[in-house]
């Protein structure tokens, strides 16, 4: 399904933990489908299954995930939460990309500009549809 | 599952364990990391039975260990040095195990030849040392244990055939919570395996914790200003190590990561890195602390 980063810095439960909300996020695992046990995640990525259990856990604390007892856990319906934290990543990664842009010396009016536009362009396609 | 009470063990008068005390819990995957001499070896021996300790109590399921026939049937321990008997070939050295250990899986050992491919008419003693460890594996797992101790388990072994015995304890632990103690030295090998670690040094146990925890709980920082550094900086902070290389301040601080990321954002850093550590790097500093420090010694 994917894979981690062994090499990475990052515990390997905050990697698990980070992987699941994007696949969530992102739709690619949808509404109420069902992960995958701790048994065959464990096999197939070759880590401990405590640090999956402790993943799962983590991920059902915030709201992502739900468990049924006997039959495993599922996609939570999207939530507002998902979206919103979402929002702020895309938000974070816009002040350190405007910071860029301005310290090269792009101005207010261009941005306004290019904001416009894209505005304009985001609209366009949804009267395409 | 394990509890190991203040354990002493001395060998020719000098002590090589002073009072270590552990538990490990069923299921778990338990590292044991320390520096050469450490006295991880005698530990795991007098755990598995094989050495009487002078002081202390070894428990597993809350009873003793040493000369406990019952509790040895459910136990394998692959020591650093193996043992087979001379001139047996790996099926009589099977059929030795289906007679030692009554929850011998002999499906199992016939699928894992699959994994090793090894002719099972072959003589042990004139295997490589590589496929000798392999079939410690081979026939310790089909013995079904509930508790794997480990010595120094992966050396010699090549990297597909690391992969896939990790890859066959892990199943194991999901299948059965078999319970597993390592000691290694390779600390990127026991990072991924492991879900709790305990440093031992000099015959005591410096820590023990959860793998996640330990990482989360210290960071590596690195911070640049505009103008001088200021000096309040690491006031509020618990720094446990801090090194300035040119304009860049590089510290190692422990703390919740979101403090200590809202604590360095109020300085207003042109350059904020913040990393969890890496398992060599708590180990290497932890050392450090214990007076086991890097020296790097020109000759």
């Amino acid at each position: 399904m994917f894979d981690l980063d062994l090499r990475s810095r990052k515990p390997i439960y905050e990697q698990l933990v980070d992987k699941m909300k994007e696949l969530i996020i992102t739709d690619i695992l949808k509404s109420d489908e069902q992960l995958p046990s701790v048994r065959t995640l464990a096999q197939q990525l070759t880590i401990n299954p405590n640090t999956i259990q402790r993943a799962y856990r983590e991920l059902e604390a915030e709201g992502y995930i739900y468990s049924i007892k006997g039959k495993g856990s599922f996609v939570s319906p999207a939530s507002v939460k998902a979206t919103s934290e979402k929002l702020n990543k895309v938000k974070e990664e816009l002040v350190k990309l405007l910071s860029e842009a301005m310290y090269l010396g792009m101005t207010m009016e261009q941005l306004q500009q290019m904001l416009s536009e894209i505005e304009e362009a985001v609209k366009g396609g949804s009267n395409d549809d | 599952m394990i509890d190991v009470k203040n354990i002493h063990k001395q060998f020719d008068r000098q002590a090589i364990l002073n009072g270590v005390s552990l538990s490990v819990k069923k299921g778990s995957i338990y590292g044991l990391l320390g520096s050469n001499g450490a006295g991880k070896t005698t530990l795991l021996n007098t755990i598995s039975g094989v050495y009487r300790q002078d002081k202390g109590n070894v428990f597993i399921d809350q009873q003793p260990v040493f000369e406990n026939l019952e509790i040895k049937e459910k136990m394998v321990f692959i020591p650093d040095t193996l043992y087979f008997f001379p001139q047996y070939t790996i099926d009589q050295t099977a059929s030795f195990y289906k007679n030692m250990y009554s929850g011998w899986n002999e499906e199992r050992y016939v699928a894992l030849r699959e994994v090793f491919g090894i002719d099972t008419s072959k003589k042990i003693h004139k295997l490589s040392k590589g496929m000798q460890r392999q079939v410690s594996f081979w026939l310790s797992l089909s013995a079904m244990p509930d508790i794997l101790i480990l010595d120094e388990p992966f050396d010699g072994l090549d990297p597909v055939m690391r992969k896939k015995i990790k890859n066959l304890l892990v199943q194991d632990v999901a299948e059965r919570e078999m319970t597993i103690m390592i000691s290694s030295h390779n600390l990127r090998e026991v990072e991924d395996l492991c879900d709790h670690i305990g440093i031992l040094h000099k015959g005591n146990l410096l820590l023990e914790k959860d793998i996640d925890d330990l990482k989360s709980d210290v960071h590596k920082v690195q911070l640049a200003f505009k103008h001088d550094t200021p000096s309040s900086l690491f006031s509020s902070m618990q720094l446990l190590y801090k090194e300035e290389r040119g304009s860049v301040t590089l510290a190692i601080v422990r703390g919740d990561y979101d403090e200590v990321t809202a604590h360095f954002q109020n300085y207003d850093p042109v350059i904020y890195d913040i990393l969890p550590l890496t398992l060599e790097e708590i180990f290497i500093y932890e050392m450090g602390d214990a007076g086991y420090a890097i020296k790097n010694i020109l000759v």
